[in-house]
């Protein structure tokens, strides 16, 4: 099992060298020179020029990724040019609120869809099943952007029962906290578990064919026994991978929601350090992200191990 | 302003009778010490410190007007009043102006306030050391002197005849920032600014709130009306609107190009639509050194061709107002003849049939939505006179060296809301300006340019800046399509909001009824 971890996590590295690699390279090709961008209506071609060389953007790219990479590597992520803010700080400011979103979201995607795609499999085929995996696939059709207007307009602006925009840290008002998460975490969700439930509901169904659900019920079980215990287990390998890949997408559904919602978590982060070209601001989250959702896969990895004997020694 | 107050209108139609009595016994505008507001902007407030944020965008102007104070004050009438500064004097040529300062005022940190304290703002973004990208804004003053503790005398390279409404503004460049606490601070300062302002800083969540409380020692007694005022980044026009109908924000920025929510706030009764038309425009150059546009020619028809009511619909509901001139209903020029040319796309077409040869061209939008939409509608107008016009979509930060280096045919640009025409007149259209981007020389409108700047008399002025529009119209150098307009929304029971120049919502001295 050791042996196993320590694969794994070698493993890690070299992903995270091509992801910053990546960021580095995207960012450099971004429209609009960081120089322009601070020097604005006097970008002058002198100032231009003397301002790129002050900030080492003269250097070639490979020269500028390294000595960033010198300086990662000593957990030095640098400072913002515009806030003077450290990455760090930045992150560590920022990365609650993302994370409650994403946990939140997490939940509530699994509370919806997890009972649904039991309730669907059991009966299968049948009018509730047919019903729900007609929304299912409705709701995955509907972008965040539109959910989140539409819910907000129905909770906030018409029935006012909760926040429209805002937020509140968790340990001044742990109440109000979650009240301006219920909107954005809602809105995740509802792109959420359609896929839960779609996966969860066909590993069901070939589970519960099964022969030895058919010896459970023979030697006269309890039905929700056998559901719960018996074929959900097996069943949620599929959704176990989807779950750890969700984690991905929320950030990815995370940088429109915050923006809707007024969340200052990553995702805000993310777009304000895009449209300022605070090139050390996004590189130092995108590092970020992508170590989380390399860290969240080889989580999922780890979960296999425990769930399914064979994957842990090596013969699956 | 036109501030449509309907909730007024409402009150006095259908409550008038109920509320007739309370109504005798408060008068109607009294302002009501105490409260707290809610602020959504649009953009998160990256910082103070003019070193780092080089120049205050919208979302932070609203703040600096609350942090800190200017020398002077633009009132209703557009006319420079005393803020900081008490009086002043200028000399004979209009390039040395002397502020006598108003005493016994203190920083939020116990710093006195002083003129020592004024240069030491100006020296500082000044120092070519300190690279400042504010300092282009003050490229005109030469230095700053401190001759005693009261006096600040500003010494200018050019003439200007309105120094003391230029300083208005709460810009990076004009807002008075502490010295001791930015030398103390030194990373930290560009978050916990210090100013002499009606609000101090309380606290400040990034991408979540800037809290601002009422300043107890502030040199204007009897101001400011609220307890706290509280700024958050909104970014979404959508839900920052539903952030204003729900009530967690009283008072919302917005633009133009969100007239859905503009039009309803218009016709709620429980919202005031604030509305300021600037002086300034969106405003496009020809270059006028290269074909098609080196011939006066092409160059009014393209003008002639654009339908500006059609194009405002088109892009913003009918919001937008055309521009005839470079000044606008914002500023103090008015003009009986400002020289525009009709629309007529029929002596359009005449005339590039006139030109011969087929007119082909390119011409810059920035590459965003508001951009695209831009381009092509005037793609369409153009294309109807028989010109053909092709769209090259560039990033916005893009533009600004293209159009320095000349590397365009046809560009965007803008002319901002500022109390005074002459800094950006002159760098627009002087011969030799890095930013008289037509490329386009003519002796009698740089005489123009010059007699305005060096003029006192208002009067004279004005037959001069329209005298210049005239010339520009005419020629057709440039273009105009619309006027700045600025824009804000707030629950009807919010006022005392003042005119939005510059853009600038300026809540420092709003009450709550």
């Amino acid at each position: 099992m050791l042996g196993f971890v320590a694969r794994r996590l070698f493993y890690l590295v070299p992903v995270l060298i091509a992801v910053s690699l990546l960021t580095f390279l995207i960012a450099s090709l971004l429209p609009g020179d960081l120089a322009y961008v601070i020097l604005g209506d006097q970008a002058t071609p002198e100032k231009v020029e003397a301002l790129r060389h002050d900030m080492g953007l003269d250097q070639p790219i490979w020269w500028r990724y390294l000595s960033w990479l010198g300086q990662v590597v000593q957990g030095d992520f640098g400072r913002s040019f515009r806030t003077g803010q450290t990455v760090w700080q930045a992150v560590a400011e920022r990365l609650p609120v993302s994370l409650e979103l994403m946990l939140l979201a997490e939940i509530a995607g699994l509370a919806i869809g997890v009972p649904v795609a039991i309730a669907c499999a059991v009966r299968s085929g049948g009018a509730f099943d047919r019903f729900m995996t007609g929304s299912a696939f409705g709701m995955l059709s509907v972008p965040t952007f539109l959910s989140a207007i539409l819910l907000i307009y129905l909770f906030a602006v018409e029935l006012r029962w909760l926040p429209a925009t805002g937020y509140v840290p968790f340990e001044e008002d742990p109440a109000g906290n979650l009240r301006f998460f219920v909107l954005p975490a809602l809105t995740l969700a509802l792109a959420e578990w359609p896929g839960i439930m779609r996966v969860l509901r066909s590993d069901m169904i070939a589970t519960l064919q099964e022969d030895y659900i058919a010896l459970a019920k023979a030697k006269g079980l309890k039905a929700s026994r056998i559901l719960f215990v018996h074929a959900l287990k097996p069943s949620s390998l599929t959704l176990i991978t989807i779950t750890g890949i969700n984690i991905g997408r929320l950030i990815g559904g995370a940088v429109i929601v915050e923006t809707i919602f007024a969340l200052p978590g990553l995702g805000r982060l993310l777009v304000g350090a895009i449209y300022t070209r605070d090139l050390i601001i996004l590189q130092g989250v995108v590092l970020f992200v992508a170590g989380g959702f390399v860290l969240m896969n080889f989580i999922v990895d780890m979960l296999y191990a425990v769930l399914d004997p064979r994957i842990r020694h090596g013969h699956a | 302003m036109k501030a449509i107050s309907r909730s007024r209108a409402f009150a006095r139609i259908f409550l008038g009778p109920a509320f007739g009595i309370a109504l005798l016994a408060v008068p109607a505008h009294a302002q009501k010490p105490g409260g707290s507001i809610t602020v959504g902007l649009e953009l998160d407030i990256p910082g103070f410190d003019p070193l780092k944020v080089g120049v205050f965008d919208t979302a932070a102007l609203t703040a600096a007007a609350a942090l800190f104070d200017t020398l002077t004050y633009l009132d209703d009438k557009g006319l420079a009043q005393p803020k900081l500064a008490l009086s002043w004097s200028h000399s004979d040529d209009f390039k040395t102006w002397t502020f006598k300062l108003r005493p016994g005022v203190k920083f939020h940190d116990g710093t006195p306030f002083n003129a020592e304290a004024a240069k030491a703002n100006f020296d500082r973004q000044k120092d070519p050391a300190n690279k400042c990208r504010c300092a282009f804004y003050i490229a005109g003053i030469r230095d700053v002197q401190a001759p005693d503790e009261l006096t600040l005398v500003y010494n200018l390279n050019d003439p200007s005849v309105n120094l003391p409404a230029i300083l208005t503004m709460p810009s990076s460049n004009f807002a008075i920032q502490s010295p001791a606490a930015w030398k103390a601070k030194g990373d930290e300062y560009n978050r916990n600014p210090v100013g002499t302002g009606p609000y101090i800083l309380k606290s400040w969540t990034a991408g979540d709130r800037l809290v601002l409380e009422k300043n107890p020692d502030y040199w204007n007694k009897g101001k400011p009306y609220l307890d706290r005022i509280v700024l958050k980044p909104l970014p979404d026009a959508q839900s920052r609107f539903a952030s204003l109908q729900s009530g967690e924000a009283d008072i919302i920025w917005d633009d133009e190009y969100d007239p859905d929510n503009i039009q309803k706030a218009q016709k709620d009764p429980k919202m005031t639509l604030h509305t300021y038309v600037g002086s300034g425009a969106q405003v496009y150059a020809f270059n006028t050194k290269v074909a098609p546009f080196d011939d006066v020619r092409v160059r009014r028809a393209l003008v002639m061709a654009i339908d500006r009511k059609k194009m405002s619909q088109a892009i913003t509901n009918g919001l937008s107002r055309p521009a005839s001139n470079p000044y606008g209903d914002g500023s103090w020029v008015k003009c009986k003849d400002d020289g525009a040319l009709p629309t007529d796309a029929e002596k359009a077409k005449a005339l590039i049939k006139e030109y011969g040869k087929p007119v082909e061209f390119k011409m810059i939008v920035t590459a965003t939505a508001r951009g695209r939409n831009v381009g092509q509608v005037m793609q369409q107008f153009w294309k109807q006179v028989g010109a053909n016009m092709e769209i090259e979509q560039i990033d916005q930060a893009t533009v600004v060296p293209r159009a320095f280096m000349r590397q365009f045919q046809l560009t965007p640009w803008r002319i901002v809301d500022l109390p005074d025409p002459d800094p950006q007149m002159y760098a627009n259209f002087h011969t030799g300006s890095p930013v008289a981007l037509a490329n386009y020389s003519n002796p009698e409108l740089d005489s123009l340019l010059e007699h305005a700047r060096t003029t006192a008399d208002q009067e004279k002025r004005v037959e001069d800046y329209c005298a210049i529009s005239r010339h520009i119209n005419q020629q057709a150098i440039w273009f105009w399509t619309f006027q700045n307009t600025y824009y804000a929304i707030s629950s009807a029971k919010l006022k005392g909001l003042p005119k939005m120049y510059s853009g600038v919502v300026d809540v420092s001295n709003v009450w709550m009824e």
